[in-house]
């Protein structure tokens, strides 16, 4: 079986609860690849709830002592 | 002949047995992915078979709609009424919370409105007004939302773009927003990497405030669509535009470009890498399902794969608009195709005997033919024997990984 498809590391949401970035499975679940498997050179990207997987395209040299990324906080804005 | 009066009580016993028999029928299905409640069957699991979609009994053929997103729904009535149910994670259903409902449940935000028209992408919602508001919730992440941010909304707001602007329509890809105004013209916002919302500055890998799409020649936009990245539009001639990720081929296109002239197109569906098209009668697949793809789409019909759309040598575009290559899909015989929809990875048909075909991607169960098998031609879809025998028609919608379908009443369309 071949990847479903293939996403660039950009294009993948960090998620801090899963503690892995993520991008749209097709069954309505997530693609996810943790930064310990990106930090090891892992380039499949799996989905818990069915048999698809993803090739994640990505620099290996960015993760090799990758910390967590700071989630952009989206606030509510202030109304004056 | 003898006919009998009835007696009074006997008359209010029939009458309440046929009101029994009415509540007893099912007039709304649902099966596939269900995992976070989008099933709204009231439950939280996968379901193989078409399972009774619990709409309350005052929506009963007034149901005119459903927009299915990545793993919620919208459902819109035919008086302007809205109701949402599925995975609430980023406040697409509008309730104000970000809870997961199993059940189709009123948006009482914007029940002020009449609503005419309603989209879900893979975490977003909009709502639009007959007076031509266009209100939005969910995610923002990639600026879908047109708010001007990419926060997140759980109650609905109204897109400031368009106050003074008529939206007529709206379509939602996984992470991009399309509007058709009354004027003609196509906005997009949201995710701009693969050229889904037109033409953008280099590195721009979204716009959160809505941006008009230009590119289309003269002509009079009847209906748009959206899903994964990929972004199309039909004219009242029936000509098809499409833009954003390849169906075909690698190379994407920031500029609505017309395919299949020689098609007069009346109805389109997009899944995330096929799209089907509707033409006189004759139902075509464009791309192909991607989970196949070392297992080419082999169709049992043998019908020759049709370029419709001759290379020309001053083409410097890709493949996937001016190559592409239509494969019919083999039909019932004696029925005609009324109605078409696309997940994800599966699609959807309805005849004029409001016979329900599947097939596709069939993992979760979307197919509805009871098992989790893939196929590469259209299967009937058994609804049981609970459906109102006077159900004259049927409308099928999909959402990523599940299928819709609900009877509509003889007056509405």
């Amino acid at each position: 079986m071949s990847a479903y498809d293939e996403v660039e590391i950009e294009d993948m949401e960090w998620n801090a609860e899963l503690g892995a970035y993520t991008y749209p499975c097709p069954c309505g679940d997530l693609f996810q690849i943790t930064l310990a498997d990106l930090r090891l050179g892992e380039e499949i990207a799996r989905c818990p709830s069915c048999s698809l997987f993803l090739t994640v395209v990505y620099n290996a040299e960015d993760f090799a002592d990758a910390k967590e990324p700071q989630k952009p906080s989206p606030r509510p804005v202030a109304v004056a | 002949m003898e006919k009998a009066t009835i007696p009074a009580a006997a008359a209010a016993a029939a009458a309440a047995k046929e009101e029994q028999e009415e509540e007893d029928t099912v007039w709304a299905w649902s099966w596939g992915a269900g995992t976070d409640g989008q099933l709204g069957n009231g439950g939280f699991q996968d379901h193989h078979l078409p399972q009774p979609l619990l709409f309350p009994p005052r929506c009963r053929g007034r149901v005119s709609f459903v927009a299915g997103g990545g793993a919620h729904a919208i459902a819109l009535t035919s008086d302007g009424e809205v109701f949402t149910w599925g995975r609430g994670t980023h406040g697409q259903l509008g309730h104000g919370d970000v809870e997961n409902i199993p059940h189709p449940k009123f948006v009482k935000f914007i029940e002020n409105y009449t609503i005419t028209c309603v989209s879900a992408g893979w975490n977003h919602s909009g709502f639009a007004t007959d007076s031509g508001q266009l209100f939005m919730c969910g995610d923002g992440s990639f600026g879908q939302l047109g708010a001007g941010d990419n926060h997140p909304r759980n109650l609905p707001f109204e897109v400031a773009h368009f106050t003074t602007k008529h939206v007529e329509k709206l379509a939602f890809g996984m992470r991009h927003s399309l509007v058709l105004l009354k004027d003609n013209s196509v906005y997009g916002f949201g995710s701009a990497r693969r050229g889904q919302i037109g033409r953008c500055a280099r590195n721009q890998r979204f716009y959160n405030v809505p941006r008009l799409i230009d590119g289309f020649p003269n002509c009079n936009i009847e209906n748009i669509y959206a899903n994964g990245d990929h972004s199309a539009a039909l004219d009242e001639s029936g000509q098809l535009y499409i833009w954003g990720r390849a169906l075909i081929g690698e190379h994407d296109d920031d500029q609505p470009r017309p395919v299949f002239p020689s098609l007069s197109i009346s109805q389109m569906a997009l899944g995330w890498h096929h799209a089907l098209v509707l033409s006189a009668g004759k139902l075509y697949t464009i791309g192909a399902y991607r989970h196949q793809k070392l297992d080419p789409l082999v169709l049992p019909s043998a019908d020759p794969v049709q370029q419709l759309n001759p290379p020309t040598t001053n083409h410097n575009h890709d493949e996937s608009s001016s190559l592409s290559t239509l494969v019919k899909v083999p039909c019932v015989d004696g029925e005609q195709v009324v109605h078409i929809a696309a997940g994800t990875e599966h699609s959807a048909l309805v005849t004029d005997k409001a016979t329900v075909f599947t097939w596709g991607w069939g993992e979760h169960g979307q197919l509805g033919l009871g098992d989790t098998c893939d196929k590469v031609a259209p299967q009937k879809v058994n609804l049981g024997n609970k459906r109102p025998c006077s159900s004259a028609s049927c409308n099928v919608y999909c959402g990523s990984g599940f299928t819709v379908v609900v009877n509509f009443g003889s007056a509405a369309n």
